[in-house]
């Protein structure tokens, strides 16, 4: 059938970062330079601008492609028409998760700062205001953070956030497997591939190996940094979701003991990372920092103030200062729960899901045509025969 | 070598037995590893009329040359053959050195025995050598039997017919009045100016064509050397180099009336353009769809279209998106395109329609940025100095491009009548052969050039046409702009697909090759035309009836003991010298110099004699 025409889907892209779409003469050098090109069957990154050029917005959808980029700017780099590829890969991702998302804000997070400047602010708002209204008796002689803000109490919160993120973030899954595996075409995988392949997912989310494999620009070391953002990112998860009872105690323990050491790696796993970050998009220092969207900023910046805030709480409560410990508490809460709230599954924090959930697809997807072709073989063989 | 020479016929009969010199050339080897030469010197030496035989290293060489001219002085000897490699690499070589010595360079023979000999029979020496010896002895009663001949003279009229008053045309004769030429313009239509009329913006400079147009219109019209004659056409011509008759039938003069008149121009230069392809109908919708257009009417489109709105507006319509579809009516392809009426397929490029089209598809986007473009191409071919750039402007203003295989064109149909939008389907290879659909308001075809009009000159002239049906050059190198009829020029698009620039580089070429013809007072034609012996005709006249060239040979009265008798004459400058009549006159009273069928008897009687009975 004959793939429809959307005129608009270009300045569609543009809208989340594009840059000189139309400048792309289809020359394929970008592929060529790509090293993740192979992965993708060939054609990558050219096909999805392409894609892009002629309007096809629906198998644009149903690409994994974007997903396959880590941004090296090689592709950028070599380009004889500055079509920058890099950067329409990145609005592609963009792109996409506005799609996955079903609920429309993150696509109007991504073409407006204002909108989600304002939902981060609201949601930090309610979460001062739940503490105004709720809080805990405030003890003033010593820091009594369980008393302020019970942990039970918190931890109910953070499970319900949880949950909320999680529905969302899995709703986005949920379309971004349906449509690149082929809609109904789906139900024709054995589920067995589908178990089968869960561990690359893990795998991929823990250690973004794939990483290494991209380009020639220092991608080691910033594979390397990522890396360090995501344990500390997963670690944080990790100690308020799972372990906080564990990890805020008004107890004193030594600095050794490990939930003081875990969350001193985590802070500086997260501070590190997000300042050289910001660093390196202010100067332009690298290819991937060359563009910034607002998303991009709001992501570093809260990031960065929730691993300080979070910091700070634990400063001063060593410090034994009671009234700077819980209101720098709840400043670090109003900072954090809205960043995940609004990041997570609306913007840039997404793709630590769609990554390695893309990479877990293209095992299936691969599994799924190794199956079908072994199937076919030994019919083709009898009809030979 | 006086003029009167040329025109006697000698008789068959030697007045005095020749003395030949033969001369054998080893070419380094490339003769002599095969053939044995110094035993065919030998052997010619027995030959009858054979004075000298000599045999050399590198004939073609100075001593080479050198031991010819001693030897027709110290040997007095009349007539010369050299034996060596094909008369095309030599010949004018080996008459210089004849000439040198004050020898008639037609009493000079060259015998080609590396080609057919050496070469030919390399496994086979004896036979090789056997051969040479035949061929040489052919040779020598050949040309023992030549008579001293001269170039023909006649009188250079120095005087240029350019047919056609397009850019080529103007180009030419603006050069040659230049240098002094006078020159006659032949414009059918009623200005100058040809395609320029219909062209809007130029690539690469963005003139305006009318500007240019007027501009060299002005150039031709403040020249009084030239004489321009509109509304006309050449009706008749004949002639060669030097002394073209021309009949020019037009309604030009003060009067506005039909006329002819007739002049002598002493060379033609044909820059007769070229015919846009016209799209049949119902080749991509077109003439069933109003909004299917050319990208000559694009081009008046642009050109009226004054007011500059969002969107390009077209017969009340506003125009939201537009499909160029290029090579239309160019690089057809066997099988999948329908041949024109005279059944031709148009398989070459017509070089200028990919910039056309991109300079027509920025012109849009610059002047109506709601409308889009999009681009159906095979290749972008944009090659000339500053071409490209027009392709990366047009990306950077947004026209996407779409690329179809020549064999698989893309289709536009109208399903929903007259006012609907137009669907196009293309198989998009830089999708990878993916089926695309778009819907567009207008679709412009970008046509390419077919050969221009210009029969009674290519008829009357004989001008040869190339497999695309474009006038045809002697060589696309070394001779670009000359047609294999000596004084005939090409210039312009009337020979190939060509941009304005190229075009005028043609024409400067042509003008440059024309200026040189008009050098001499007199213009020098081969020997080798057919004589009449007044002695032996009797008028019969059946050689006129196989000749096949214009005005080469008439019968004329002439008084012969007081009677009045019809005789053939022969018109040495249109005469070819092909032979034709030589063949059917019952008295043999014609020949051609040079080849005069006693000269042939001589040859074959050289061919079977048997001058070396050990090797027969
Ligand atoms: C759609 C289109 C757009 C183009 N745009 C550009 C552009 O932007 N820039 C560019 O450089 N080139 C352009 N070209 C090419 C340009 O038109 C040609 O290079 C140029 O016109 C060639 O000039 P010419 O004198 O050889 O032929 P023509 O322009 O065809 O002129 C030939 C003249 O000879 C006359 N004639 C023909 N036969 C006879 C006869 N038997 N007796 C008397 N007169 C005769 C004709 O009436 C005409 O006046 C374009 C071509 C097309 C088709
Ligand atoms: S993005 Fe650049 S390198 Fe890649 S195909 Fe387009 S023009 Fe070529
Ligand atoms: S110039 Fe371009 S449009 Fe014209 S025939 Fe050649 S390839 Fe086709």
């Amino acid at each position: 059938m004959a793939g429809k025409f959307n005129p608009d889907l270009h300045l569609d892209i543009t809208g989340f970062g594009g840059k000189d779409i139309d400048m792309c003469m289809n020359c394929g050098t970008c592929t060529t330079i790509c090293p993740m090109s192979e992965d993708s069957g060939g054609g990558f990154p050219r096909r999805v601008i392409r894609l892009i050029q002629t309007g096809q917005q629906s198998k644009l959808e149903e690409t994994l492609d974007p997903w396959l980029c880590y941004y090296c700017g090689d592709c950028t780099t070599n380009c004889p028409r500055q079509a920058n590829p890099a950067e329409t890969m990145m609005a592609s991702r963009r792109y996409l998760t506005a799609r996955y998302d079903f609920t429309g804000l993150a696509k109007l997070f991504y073409k407006s700062a204002v909108a989600e400047i304002l939902a981060i602010i609201l949601v930090g708002l309610f979460v001062t205001g739940l503490f105004v209204a709720f809080h805990g008796p405030m003890v003033l002689n010593k820091v009594e953070l369980n008393t302020f803000a019970p942990v039970h109490a918190v931890e109910l919160g953070d499970w319900i956030m949880a949950a909320v993120l999680s529905f969302f973030l899995l709703a986005g899954a949920a379309r971004m497997t349906w449509w690149t595996l082929g809609r109904k075409k789906m139900f024709r995988i054995s589920p067995l591939i589908f178990i089968q392949q869960i561990p690359v997912f893990f795998v991929h989310l823990f250690t973004q190996k794939r990483w290494k494999k991209c380009g020639s620009h220092h991608s080691g070391i910033r594979w390397m940094k990522h890396l360090l953002l995501v344990s500390g990112y997963l670690s944080m998860l990790t100690l308020v979701l799972i372990l906080l009872r564990w990890f805020q105690t008004d107890k004193i323990y030594p600095f050794y003991y490990p939930q003081r050491l875990w969350g001193y790696y985590a802070t500086i796993a997260l501070l590190y990372p997000t300042v050289d970050f910001m660093i390196s998009r202010w100067r332009r220092k690298e290819p991937i920092h060359l563009f910034s969207e607002a998303s991009d900023w709001i992501f570093l910046v809260m990031l960065f103030l929730t691993a300080l805030t979070g910091i700070m709480v634990n400063i001063f409560r060593v410090g034994g200062l009671p009234m700077a410990t819980y209101l720098i508490y709840v400043i670090h809460l109003s900072i954090a729960v809205p960043m995940l709230v609004v990041e997570v599954p609306f913007s840039k924090w997404s793709h630590i899901m769609y990554r390695p959930l893309s990479i877990y697809l293209y095992g299936v997807k691969q599994a799924a045509t190794r199956a079908n072709r072994a199937a076919d073989e030994p019919a083709s063989e009898k009809v030979a025969a | 070598m006086d003029n009167k020479d040329e025109n006697v016929v000698r008789d068959a009969a030697m007045p005095t037995t020749p003395r030949v010199g033969v001369y054998i050339c080893r070419c380094g080897g490339n003769i002599s590893d095969v053939v044995d030469t110094e035993h065919v010197a030998e052997i010619c030496r027995l030959i009858p009329g054979v004075a000298v035989s000599k045999v050399h290293t590198f004939m073609c060489s100075d001593p080479g040359q050198q031991t010819i001219s001693d030897d027709i002085k110290q040997e007095k000897l009349d007539r010369v053959v050299v034996a060596s490699c094909s008369p095309f690499l030599h010949e004018l070589t080996f008459r210089g050195a004849v000439v040198r010595s004050k020898m008639n360079p037609y009493l000079y023979e060259q015998v080609n025995i590396r080609e057919q000999c050496s070469w030919a029979h390399k496994h086979d020496p004896r036979g090789a050598t056997a051969k040479a010896i035949q061929l040489i002895s052919a040779a020598v009663g050949k040309v023992s039997r030549a008579t001293p001949l001269a170039k023909i003279r006649l009188p250079n009229h120095r005087r240029a017919l350019v047919v056609g008053g397009g850019p080529a045309g103007m180009k030419v004769a603006a050069d040659l009045a230049a240098c002094g030429i006078s020159v006659v313009l032949v414009e059918q239509s009623d200005r100058l100016g040809g395609k320029l009329h219909t062209l809007n913006r130029l690539f690469p400079t963005g003139q305006a064509a009318i500007q240019l147009a007027a501009k060299m219109e002005s150039q031709v019209l403040a020249d009084p050397k030239i004489e321009i004659l509109l509304n006309s056409k050449v009706t008749k011509v004949s002639g060669f180099i030097g002394n073209f008759e021309v009949g020019i039938h037009g309604n030009f003069g003060p009067s506005g009336k039909t006329t002819e008149i007739h002049t002598t121009v002493g060379v033609i230069v044909m820059a007769t353009g070229f015919k846009p392809y016209v799209p049949r109908e119902g080749e991509f919708n077109y003439k069933k769809h109003p909004t299917v257009l050319t990208t000559v009417d694009f081009n008046s489109l642009l050109a009226t279209q004054n007011t500059e709105g969002r969107t390009l507006h077209y017969e009340g319509r506003s125009i939201g998106s537009i499909a160029f579809i290029h090579c239309v009516g160019s690089r057809q392809v066997d099988g999948v395109h329908t041949p024109g009426p005279d059944g031709r397929l148009n398989t070459y490029c017509s070089r200028v329609c990919c910039t056309t089209v991109l300079n027509q598809a920025l012109q849009v986007r610059q002047r109506f940025p709601e409308t889009r473009v999009y681009d159906l191409h095979q290749d972008i071919r944009t090659y000339g100095r500053g071409h490209e750039e027009y392709y990366t402007d047009a990306s950077r203003a947004g026209v996407v491009f779409f690329r179809y295989h020549g064999d698989e064109p893309p289709t536009v149909t109208n399903a929903n009548g007259p006012t609907s939008p137009l669907r196009i389907n293309v198989k998009d290879y830089l999708s990878w052969g993916e089926e695309l659909e778009l819907e567009v308001d207008m679709v412009v075809l970008a046509v390419g050039m077919t050969a221009g009009p210009c029969e009674t000159l290519v008829d009357q002239l004989k001008l040869p046409r190339g497999e695309d049906d474009f006038l045809q050059e002697i060589h696309p190198k070394l001779r670009p702009v000359e047609i294999s009829v000596n004084g005939v020029l090409l210039a312009g698009t009337s020979q190939a697909p060509m941009n304005i620039q190229e075009t005028l580089a043609a024409a400067g070429a042509a003008a440059v090759k024309a200026r040189a013809m008009f050098t001499t007072e007199e213009v020098e034609l081969n020997p080798y035309v057919a004589q009449v012996d007044t002695h032996l005709c009797e008028g019969s006249g059946v050689c006129l009836t196989q000749c096949e060239y214009d005005g080469a040979l008439a019968m004329v009265e002439t008084q012969e003991n007081g009677h009045s008798v019809r005789k053939a004459q022969v018109n040495p400058g249109l005469c070819v010298g092909c032979g034709a009549c030589v063949a059917v006159c019952p008295t043999q009273a014609i020949n051609v110099s040079g080849w005069r069928i006693d000269q042939y008897d001589a040859m074959v009687d050289g061919l079977v004699r048997d001058v070396e009975p050990a090797m027969v």
